[in-house]
């Protein structure tokens, strides 16, 4: 995938090279012209070869700015649409149904390969094309220098090297210790946003002070990292400084006695002092963008990495029939799950360690396979469906469920078939007095993960969004548990109201959902331990009591 | 507040923070500046210095030319050459030590204002956070902070460089000869043009820029963090799509900007040529007249020549200094608020851990815009005493507890916290009284201790223990990787919503006020959890005079007193097992609650 997003971009980046290489040529051309005027025009005060050369002079210029101009465009074109094409494989895969890279710890890296890995790929082209540049420029220049004088040339080819490779060491470590530098100055800016973003709690607990003595040491400490810094910083730039204009005076000297023998003419001295000049930009720039690539290439692997990361479900082609009637069965799922809910049952679940209501969950979302064991709706086996058309039957919405940027309206219709019963879904998820009371009723606008609303308002808006869908079989996890006792208990009244006649499964501990379940399941240990209705299980399960009461 | 600018202020009446005018932040940045002024001049000369001595190396490299021109013998050019070699070094020390001296006045001066901004941002009060959001001031402390950095550390001393060469340049040539500074000039207004021409057409494109990788960025951390659910509801092909959408708009932007700016090199190329070809040509009559030797014209045109890279980068970076400058402008605006308490709250006074009472009589509120909220509420809670504050949303609990802790003025009556009226105390003594700990989840970035250090900077590891063991939390801290010095927070070790708010509840316990109020600090907890965090702020609250904003109403059976609320008003106030027997309003809620709990 990465290759094939090269490939398209390979003639737009070609072309860019070339014209960045021409542009080079310019930029060596100026000094040589500019010589020959004085060589050829104003030692002999020829009006006619002043003007022929000032032409010349033009026309090296409009060579180097149309070349740059355009060579330039080329190269963002091929770094930026390499980057687009990026973000979108990265988003596909990602969000791709069949999960496979859905660790919540790896959330904020895949957001970071998506935005800034993506975008470093692309730069790729740019590192390449100014690469490519500058090599341009140093054959030219090389060849231009022999031309002047073997002798000269070679000094400077053979004698400039070594010189700028001493330069690189002194600015290796300076790179290392610039890159401490910037981490100390993320750190500190981590600190400032961190402890800001908690200020109410900082408020709440009067810990103002402390937290401003923790961010004085932390910008003190960067502060002391980007003086340390600068002192090798400053180190690089006198010796860039000295030896650069030491090498100048050399090939003037030299150049100047070989003119004096009359080996090279004036003009030749001038060029040749010129372009050493000009040589010192594009062999440091030939060294950065080895690095810069070898910054890419990190880059590359991490999107590498995530493009071809395995699926973690398998899924068959096969639909379901329509209508599904929503009869859930599980036959020795994992070893020892068997369970089965009949279609429209509203059913309980209890899970007394939380890690068997996850399991069951991920099995029923299918962000796992089921491995061992089957699992069927309405007889049809799970594995042999295609993952979208479950999912269109059944809706697993999770605890932490998450609202997304946009209006309130459309976060709770995102998947519904109906959406003209807003009102009845808001109503039985207890979320129609809080939408009429924000500042624009259900037209407010959410802002991103929902965080404009409160815990309890996110949890509400994300049931009624999930009765929004009208699933077939609708899978709840804690739905109610940021929400008031009197509103949770109006909650489970109108929410078994609304299901009815669909399958419905609720894993929770709160009495007040478990008391209007048909029927609730008790899980410990990875299989079924407790059937009955809330009433009985609550006289008859002391562990389910205890689970369930506080 | 300083009398400065008047308080933008949104629609709706929303106060958002000050943003400092052009003379207030020059005032403001002066006063930083003042006390390393002398660092300041020392580092301006260095500069100076620098950049007269490069003068001399094309003067030096003219001199060869004239040598050889004049065909003196080949040891005449060991003068100059000599001379060239001493210019290299000391240019070379001059940058050095200039490289030195810049971050040596800047870095501090940046360190001083950053840190006066953050003290102000953490003095702003909580009433106005209620009302703006942290998003503005999270990042003026981060976005603009890196800005301002940016700027400071690398456009800034570019700039200068840049301006220095390009005035003393002017000089050099008008040393050679006046004739050939005034033709290099020549290039001026085509320049100016330039800048003139680029400045409004690229500010609103970069502006925009901004925005619209603001915007892919905000979309991809919407879309993946919230996967499980896209996949859940079948979303991935709207999601990916919403993507494809930003992500081609920054696409179509930047090279938009690309183009702009390849318009803009464009022009400034054709300035190099006029001025070049205007000193080759001056060079050129005033070289035939004979009032100036092929060597200064060979000088003149590697002046003009070495001017190319610095204007280039003037011109460019002005752009950016003009967004630095929006920044500051911004951080001074914070940087001039007035700061927080001087002391940590704790260093005041005896400390008093117990016999506080809360008196309130005829309290009234309503926010800025909007009905009252609270009407005429009398209630007394007596020292160490617990009460639970019931009530469906939006009845008025987290009004009630948030005036009880200062963070809102009464529009009517009074609160008496002891003896002492909210006015007496001030809001400095509030806060040494009164510790709120709400529903909101976060965990301080670094490891647990600095965490729970910033209630209690000189807490003990036993402390920090005894804290944890006490709500609960001491088995799985001591689980992590390294213990209480495992890195939690962004980028961390992840804790559950039910173990961070075990955290909040130990902050409390370390930090030991007399009066508590807890805001539905269990709510985001699952109901496993919430039990838990119940336990633990049972616990935490002995003793103590509380009010606990309950939504789980075992909270309030557990409670002293439980006090219920009906739009904005006590409806009943009594003991549980009184209220429940009462058959009003609580009762109605109880049997809802616990329908079939026994």
């Amino acid at each position: 995938m990465l290759r094939a997003a090269f490939r398209r971009q390979r003639r737009t980046a070609l072309g860019g090279s070339l014209l960045f290489i021409s542009h080079q040529a310019g930029e060596i051309g100026v000094p040589i012209v500019a010589a020959l005027v004085i060589d050829k025009a104003i030692v002999t005060s020829d009006v006619r070869l002043l003007v022929l050369h000032l032409l010349a002079l033009a026309a090296v210029f409009a060579t180097l700015s149309y070349s740059w101009r355009f060579g330039d465009r080329l190269v963002e074109r091929a770094t930026e649409a390499t980057t687009h094409e990026l973000v979108v494989d990265l988003t596909t895969r990602i969000l791709h149904p069949a999960g496979g890279l859905s660790g919540s710890s790896l959330t904020g890296e895949l957001v970071s390969t998506a935005s800034s890995d993506a975008g470093k790929v692309g730069s790729i082209f740019g590192a390449a094309a100014g690469g490519a540049a500058a090599l341009g420029a140093l054959i030219v220049a090389s060849a231009v220098l022999l031309n002047i004088s073997l002798a000269l040339g070679l000094l400077i080819l053979i004698g400039l090297p070594p010189v700028l490779v001493g330069l690189q060491q002194v600015v290796r470590p300076l790179e290392r210790r610039f890159r401490a530098q910037q981490d100390q100055a993320a750190a500190a800016s981590g600190v400032a946003t961190d402890l800001i973003g908690g200020l109410r709690i900082l408020k709440g607990l009067g810990a103002e002070v402390a937290a401003g003595d923790r961010y004085r040491a932390a910008s003190q400490n960067s502060l002391a990292t980007s003086l340390g810094a600068s002192r090798l910083d400053a180190v690089h730039e006198g010796l860039n400084v000295a030896v650069t204009g030491a090498l100048l005076a050399g090939v003037a000297f030299a150049g100047g006695r070989l003119a004096a023998q009359g080996r090279i003419s004036i003009g030749e001295l001038i060029a040749a002092v010129g372009l050493t000049q000009f040589l010192i930009g594009p062999l440091f720039r030939l060294g950065s963008s080895g690095a810069d690539l070898a910054r890419s290439r990190a880059s590359a692997r991490r999107v590498a990495d995530v493009l071809s990361a395995p699926f973690a479900v398998t899924q068959g082609c096969d639909a379901l029939t329509e209508p599904v009637r929503g009869e859930l069965v599980f036959d020795d799922v994992s070893g020892s799950l068997s369970l089965k809910v009949a279609a429209g049952e509203f059913v309980g679940v209890v899970a007394l360690d939380p890690a068997d209501a996850y399991r069951l969950l991920d099995l029923l979302a299918r962000n796992t396979s089921c491995s061992e064991g089957r699992i069927t709706l309405d007889g049809v086996e799970v594995g042999s469906t295609g993952i979208e058309n479950w999912r269109a039957a059944v809706v697993v919405s999770p605890h932490d469920a998450d609202l997304f940027e946009g209006k309130f309206s459309d976060n709770v219709l995102v998947a519904a078939p109906h959406p003209e019963r807003l009102a009845e879904y808001l109503a039985a998820a207890g979320a129609d007095g809080m939408a009429a009371a924000l500042p624009d009723g259900i037209d407010t606008p959410v802002t991103e993960r929902g965080r404009s609303l409160s815990g309890g308002q996110r949890q509400r808006t994300a049931l009624a969004r999930a009765l929004a869908s009208e699933a077939p079989v609708l899978v709840l996890h804690d739905p109610t548990s940021a929400v008031d006792a009197a509103t949770e208990a109006r909650i489970a009244v109108n929410l078994s109201a609304l299901r009815s006649g669909m399958t419905t499964l609720i894993v929770t501990t709160s009495p007040a959902l478990l008391a209007v379940a048909d029927r609730v399941l008790v899980l410990a240990g990875g299989s079924v331990t407790g059937e009955g209705t809330h009433s009985r299980l609550l006289v008859s399960d002391p562990a389910y009591a205890e689970a369930v009461l506080a | 507040m300083r009398p400065t600018e008047p308080q933008p202020t949104e629609p709706q009446g929303r106060v958002i923070l000050p943003i400092a005018s052009r003379s207030e932040t020059v005032k403001t940045l002066a006063g930083i500046v003042r006390p390393h002024r002398l660092r300041g001049a020392v580092m301006l000369s260095v500069l100076l210095g620098r950049a007269t001595l490069g003068l001399a190396g094309p003067l030096l490299l003219g001199s060869i030319v004239d040598l050889v021109v004049e065909g003196n013998p080949v040891n005449d050019m060991l003068r100059p050459f000599i001379l060239l070699l001493v210019v290299a070094a000391g240019e070379g020390i001059l940058a050095g030590l200039g490289t030195a001296l810049i971050a040596r006045f800047g870095e501090p001066v940046l360190a001083t204002l950053r840190e006066r901004v953050l003290d102000r941002a953490l003095g702003v009060p909580l009433s106005d956070i209620e009302r703006a959001g942290t998003g503005d001031l999270v990042s003026r402390v981060g976005d603009d902070v890196s800005a301002v950095s940016e700027a400071i550390r690398f456009a800034l001393p570019a700039l200068m460089g840049a301006a220095l060469s390009i005035c003393l340049t002017i000089v050099g040539l008008g040393v050679l000869d006046w004739r050939l500074a005034l033709a290099g000039l020549c290039a001026a207004p085509i320049q100016l043009y330039t800048l003139r021409w680029f400045l409004p057409r690229s500010a609103p494109l970069y502006a925009r820029e901004r925005l619209i990788k603001g915007e892919r960025a905000q979309q991809l951390f919407d879309s993946i963090d919230g996967a499980s659910t896209v996949r859940a509801f079948r979303l991935s092909e709207p999601h990916t799509s919403m993507v494809r959408t930003r992500s081609r708009a920054v696409f179509d932007l930047v090279l938009q900007t690309v183009k702009l700016q390849s318009r803009f090199f464009g022009r400034l190329n054709l300035a190099e040529f006029v001025g070049l070809t205007a000193i080759l040509i001056v060079g050129f009559m005033l070289v035939g007249d004979g009032v100036i030797t092929i060597g200064a014209v060979t000088a003149a045109a590697l002046y003009f020549q070495r001017l190319f890279d610095p204007i280039n980068i003037l011109l460019y970076l002005i752009d950016e200094a003009q967004s630095a400058g929006a920044a500051l402008a911004r951080l001074v605006g914070v940087a001039n608020l007035p700061g927080p308490p001087v002391s940590a709250p704790q260093d005041e006074g005896p400390a008093i851990t117990s016999g506080l009472s809360i008196r309130i009589q005829g309290l009234g509120f309503a926010y800025q815009v909007g009905p009252p909220v609270l009407h005429n509420i009398d209630l007394e809670i007596a020292p160490g005493e617990r009460v639970a504050l019931v009530g469906v949303s939006g009845a008025g609990k987290t009004t009630l507890a948030k005036l009880i802790a200062g963070i809102h003025e009464p529009s009517g009556g009074e609160i008496r916290i002891g003896e002492a009226g909210m006015a007496e105390l001030g809001s400095d003594g509030i806060r040494r009284l009164v510790c709120l700990v709400t529903q909101e989840i976060h965990v301080f970035s670094g490891s647990l201790s600095e965490d729970l250090r910033l209630a209690k900077p000189d807490a003990s590891d036993g402390e920090l223990e005894r804290a944890l063991e006490l709500v609960g939390a001491v088995n799985w801290a001591a689980a992590m990787p390294d213990g209480i010095a495992t890195v939690v927070g962004e980028g961390g070790f992840r804790l559950t919503p039910t173990q961070v708010q075990q955290v909040a509840l130990a902050r409390l316990a370390l930090r030991d006020p007399p009066v508590a109020i807890l805001d539905e600090a269990t709510a985001e907890a699952g109901s496993s959890g919430a039990r838990m965090l119940e336990a633990a702020a049972s616990r935490i609250l002995k003793g103590r005079t509380s009010l606990v904003v309950a939504h789980r109403l075992t909270q309030a059976a557990s409670a002293d007193r439980v006090v219920v609320m009906e739009e904005g008003r006590i409806v009943e106030v009594g003991t549980h097992a009184g209220l429940v027997k009462a058959g009003g309003a609580y009762s109605a809620l109880w049997k809802a609650w616990s329908f079939s709990r026994s």
